[in-house]
């Protein structure tokens, strides 16, 4: 199984500066006002220096008044601009946030099935979930800190060089060194947090098997044997994470060097300086204090690094998947409602053969039954003829048109995988048709009694974490959505066993009713289905062997007849 | 429970508390060794007391993180120890043979085990950054007080109010912000959604519908988010402008003192660093509540787990005879409102009923639920009373937990010798799930075999029931998930294997299968809670339309 395509950093840098440039505004504005926010907390600091001169220097109480009214004024300054720049960036980072989600799932949405098949569906789903959360967080949380913490660093560099060159240069003594312990963590740090994420995970499956099975291990009475389990696991995790901490530790300890570095550097240049007569003891002193007031945000921007990295690592899988962006299908009007299977081989690993050379037609409103044992390729047959594959050789038509090209609306498959979509009842039948009568389509499978009666009827919100609907109830309303948006042609490959002899009887009618008057094929998971259609097919190992209608095959005796008799007799 | 937590780590409690402590003391000593610099060495140029005050602020420094990393190292060990042991406290609980009446489901236990497990042993987190606040504030105190009284209680008195004050409404903000961000939260739940219905959605051609959705959620997720940044962007505005007013006005306080001549020029610029640095340790004192708050509430979760009652009664009884009867007489529990029925040895019934009556069913003879009135019997004695009930009467479930593992370790649960594996497997149409995989029995099975079709679970599940050969063994629709000709299989095979000629074993299956009443010895079939109809299947079929109806194709 190939994943899903990552964006290489380049691709990825790429389109981040190309998201960045189509808002030119908006990021001059927020760099503006990160800057502002930084130099109004700066320049207080910077005051106060003067204030040390002045009282080296002995002036007199007044002095004071100016140095107070600046450091007064930049307070409220400095405040409005760092929320005002919090805002900015969480909005620049939001937005950009916001269009790069709903392009991917737009993505996500028109992958061909082929490609979901190949890479799994566990991977797209932590894109569209897991990424886009991390990405998320980071913007509305660390982002803003990190950049205003850039920013005052950076201000803070120039004010010491403004204060004079050489200071400026001894706080900037301190930046290698900071760089060089993030050096040091950053490639040790990644596999750290990986084996933490695995052996936490590798804790919460076995956490969460052993407590869900609970009622197993009861029976089974291998309590024991779970508990052990458990406190490997459990201790593994807890090892990793000291072991994370350990190196945090070690990581703190390059980050408190660089501190000290700095500040010894400055108050050593300052020494000098002001022995020279270049600086004044004032000047000193607030580039020292101007350091030391950076401690805090610098550690901050350290420590988060990780959260920073691991966010480009996940803007990376988001931008990856929009490389497999999938041009506009061409849409072809078919002639009639006709399928039509010509001559049709495929094979899922390119080796090993499904289907061989299936021919089938299936006239306009006729429905035909695929009947076969699991495995005879019964499935895939059905989503060649909807266009969900594509032949290997052959064609796959639908009115005279492949049926990949024709639209969407012109078929409908109802699969066994069914899916009750999170959110009230009608907006997930809406999902099919906007404008439909939901309550006659309802009504059609049968499901209108059951679908009124819930607490908020059709508005009751159903689906995960939802109210709990039946695997009866998701088919019913799999088939109301087929109702609602009405094709010429249906294909059905519905599991029922699993309501019951009873049950699976009533969602039968309910197929039928729903399928009245259009083209239907349908894989028949039970025989009573293949009975009531106007023609049968047998497939075996890839191929038809029988065809025909339900009582001229069973009168034949062949494999069908074997079918129905063993059915019958239970 | 948090007593325990403290007592039970007492020993890297202490030591780790007075480390950290320490080092706060010593981040304080930075501001005032910055003043003690620059007022003794850079403004006298005097080298030697450079090179000795560089040389101090090396030692502060090696000092300062010494202290912290052998310190938290004790603190980190203690927290990490903890969380494992309320982790395995909580399981071990909800695992006791016994079972636990906690009231939570599954995944709300599961959330205690991890989440609430954490956030209980972070309190000893708490203590320690308590302490160390405490110290940091008394050691700037205690300099602020050396270089000036009035300075001093100005800066002690009006700091607290501040940050109190901020504090007031901070609560109130985290909770908005949470609350919007829950809402963004909804974006990332409905594309998961939308991605896990991808193939029904592509069956109706619903992409760009669902894709208008999405984006109309990922809009509003977007505006929920900006409004709660905007909410922090105001909180950081006025957070931001008190603590610069507060340091502002301090070190302009310390200045007017400074030209007056009441305090030296290095002593002001200390008590400008202590200004901006009792912030912290004082805001952390200020948080702390509210963090406690949350660990007592954690704790609280966890203690309801470990003193929820057994929800099997203390059963003493051991001794059953090999082939005793299971009786159920006048049972009123769930749906069930006054059943009668009798399993004796080497028999195999069948139950027809409604999904509640058998929930009820189930859970009375997995001695989940004790009967409202009448009794549950085996050989006599009541089954609560057992010491061991699942040895006798083993239930499995519709729904089949796998574990990971092999399959081996799936059929052959217990560990117990793998002798009569083939046959198990045999029996239940398995030997094909077996065959299917290229590694055979060895075959791995993923997480609660999710890796496995509906039906290949199905099968492994009765495989391992049929393995542990129970002398009663209660089966809930084994076969709902395979096709008719394996159901035949399973049919025959479960029949074979257990109800050979001369066998005592029982079986209650519980089915709408007419493949597998038709094995069973006698059929009974429920309605409104009590036995309507028994028979053999083909008698039922003839002679009730009620029982046709239900169980007829």
């Amino acid at each position: 199984m190939t994943g899903l395509p990552i964006a290489t950093a380049t691709e990825t840098w790429r389109w981040l500066r190309g998201q960045l440039k189509a808002r030119p505004g908006e990021v001059a504005l927020t760099l503006l006002t990160g800057l502002a926010a930084g130099a109004a907390s700066i320049i207080a600091v910077y005051a106060l220096g003067l204030l040390v001169d002045d009282v080296r220097d002995g002036a007199g109480v007044d002095a004071i008044v100016p140095i107070a009214v600046v450091v007064v004024a930049a307070a409220p300054v400095a405040g409005i601009t760092t929320g005002l720049s919090w805002w900015l960036i969480a909005r620049l980072s939001e937005s950009i946030l916001a269009a790069l989600r709903e392009r991917t799932l737009t993505v996500a949405l028109h992958l061909p099935a082929t490609v979901l098949d190949r890479t799994g569906r566990g991977d797209l789903l932590s894109r569209v979930g897991a990424d886009v959360a991390a990405i998320g967080r980071a913007a509305s949380g660390v982002l803003p800190q990190v950049v205003s913490a850039l920013l005052l660093g950076a201000l803070s560099l120039v004010a010491m060089f403004g204060l004079d060159w050489r200071l400026g240069l001894a706080g900037l003594a301190a930046v290698p060194s900071y760089v060089l312990g993030l050096r040091w963590y950053l490639p040790r740090s990644g596999p750290q947090y990986a084996a933490q994420r695995e052996a936490v995970g590798a804790r919460a499956q076995q956490l969460v098997e052993s407590l869900q099975g609970a009622r197993t291990v009861h029976a089974y009475r291998v309590s024991d044997q779970h508990l052990d389990a458990l406190r490997t696991t459990s201790e593994r995790a807890r090892d990793v994470e000291r072991n994370v901490f350990g190196l945090f530790m070690r990581f703190g300890w390059r980050i408190n060097r660089s501190e000290f570095l700095g500040l010894a550097a400055i108050l050593t240049v300052g020494f000098f300086l002001v022995d020279g007569g270049y600086v004044t003891v004032g000047e000193t002193a607030a580039a020292a204090v101007l350091f030391h007031r950076l401690f805090n945000p610098v550690a901050l921007v350290m420590f988060t690094f990780d959260d920073i990295q691991s966010a480009g690592a996940s803007l990376a899988r988001l931008v990856g998947v929009r490389q497999l962006e999938q041009p506009t299908p061409v849409s072809r009007t078919p002639s009639d409602s006709s399928l039509e299977l010509r001559g049709v081989s495929f094979t899922y690993d390119g080796t090993t053969p499904v289907l061989t050379d299936v021919d089938l037609r299936i006239e306009p409103g006729e429905r035909v039954a695929l009947v076969g044992s699991t495995g005879a390729g019964k499935t895939t047959a059905a989503s060649l003829a909807a266009g969900i594959l594509r032949p290997d050789r052959g064609e796959a038509l639908v009115g005279g048109v492949p049926s990949h090209e024709v639209p969407p609306s012109a078929v409908a498959v109802v699969s066994q995988e069914t899916h009750v979509f999170a959110g009230p009842l009608i907006e997930d039948l809406r999902l099919a048709r906007p404008d439909g009568d939901v309550a006659a389509a309802l009504a059609t499978v049968g499901a209108l009694e059951w679908a009124s009666a819930l607490p908020s009827g059709l508005d009751t919100v159903v689906g995960e974490g939802g109210h709990p609907l039946t695997a009866a109830q998701a088919q019913q309303l799999a088939l109301a959505r087929l109702v609602l948006l009405d094709p010429a042609v249906a294909v059905l490959d519905e599991a029922t066993a699993e309501a019951g002899s009873s049950g699976a009887r009533r969602l039968e009618e309910a197929a039928l009713a729903a399928t009245r008057g259009r083209t239907t094929l349908v894989v028949a998971h039970r025989l009573t289905q293949a009975a009531a259609a106007d023609r049968v097919l047998v497939l075996e190992h890839g191929q038809v062997v029988e065809s025909g209608t339900h009582d001229d095959l069973v009168a034949a005796g062949g494999r069908y007849a074997d079918l129905w008799s063993a059915w019958q007799s239970r | 429970m948090l007593r325990r937590a403290v007592t039970r780590n007492a020993r890297r409690l202490t030591v780790g508390t007075t480390l950290v402590s320490g080092h706060q003391a010593c981040e304080a000593l930075v501001p005032i060794m910055i003043g003690v610099l620059v007022d003794q060495a850079v403004a006298t140029g005097n080298l030697a007391r450079l090179a000795l005050g560089v040389a101090a602020l090396a030692l502060l420094f090696f000092l300062l993180n010494t202290v912290y990393r052998l310190g938290a190292r004790r603190l980190v060990d203690a927290i990490t120890e903890e969380a494992h042991r309320l982790r395995l406290e909580v399981a071990a609980k909800v695992l006791d043979p016994r079972g636990a009446r906690t009231g939570l489901s599954a995944g709300e236990v599961l959330s205690v085990s991890t989440s609430d497990a954490d956030r209980t042993s972070y309190l000893l987190d708490y203590v320690p950054r308590f302490a160390g606040s405490l110290v940091a504030v008394i050691v700037s105190a205690v300099s602020l007080f050396l270089i000036s009284v009035p300075l001093a209680l100005a800066v002690l008195v009006a700091t607290p109010l501040l940050l109190g004050g901020l504090q007031l409404i901070g609560p109130r903000i985290t909770r908005r912000v949470a609350d919007q961000q829950e809402q963004a939260g909804r974006a990332t739940a409905l594309a998961t959604d939308l991605v896990t219905g991808l193939r029904p959605i592509r069956g109706i051609g619903a992409q760009d519908a669902a894709a208008r959705r999405y984006h109309e959620v990922s809009r509003r997720s977007l505006d929920a988010t900006l409004s709660a940044a905007r909410v922090q962007g105001v909180y950081r505005a006025v957070s931001t402008t008190v603590s610069a007013l507060l340091a502002g006005g301090v070190a302009i306080l310390a200045g007017w003192f400074a030209l007056t001549g009441r305090i030296s020029v290095g002593q002001f610029i200390t008590v400008i660093g202590l200004a901006q640095f009792l912030i912290e340790p004082l805001g952390a004192l200020a948080g702390l509540p509210g963090s406690v708050a949350d660990a007592k509430a954690s704790a609280a979760r966890i203690n309801r787990v470990l003193t929820a009652e057994p929800a099997r009664p203390h059963g003493d009884t051991t001794g059953v005879a090999p082939d005793a009867r299971l009786e159920l007489n006048g049972v009123r529990a769930g749906a069930l409102e006054g059943l009668d029925l009798h399993l004796a040895p080497g028999e195999l019934v069948g139950v027809v009923c409604s999904p509640a009556e058998a929930d009820a069913l189930i859970r009375l003879l997995a001695v989940d639920t004790v009967a409202e009135s009448g009794t549950v019997t085996l050989g006599g004695t009541a089954l609560a009373d057992l010491a061991d009930p699942s040895r006798h009467v083993l239930v499995e479930p519709h729904h089949a937990d796998l574990f990971t593992g092999t399959l081996r370790s799936n059929v052959a649960i217990g560990g117990e010798s793998p002798a009569n594996l083939k046959a198990a497997l045999k029996a239940s149409a398995a030997d094909e799930v077996v065959t299917a995989h290229p590694d055979g029995l060895d075959g791995a099975v993923t997480e609660r075999g999710t890796g496995l079709s509906g039906g290949q679970r199905q099968r492994i599940a009765l495989a391992r029931a049929l393995f542990a050969a129970p002398p009663v063994l209660v089966l809930h629709d084994p076969t709902t998930a395979v096709d008719a000709v394996t159901e035949h299989t399973v049919a025959h095979g479960v029949r074979e294997l257990r109800h050979a000629p001369g066998s005592r074993s029982a079986t209650l299956v519980l089915t709408g299968s007419p493949a597998l009443l038709a094995q069973a010895d006698r059929v009974v079939m429920l309605r409104d809670g009590a036995v309507s109809a028994s028979g053999a299947h083909a008698e039922l079929t003839a002679s009730n339309e009620a029982y046709r109806a239900v169980v007829l194709r």
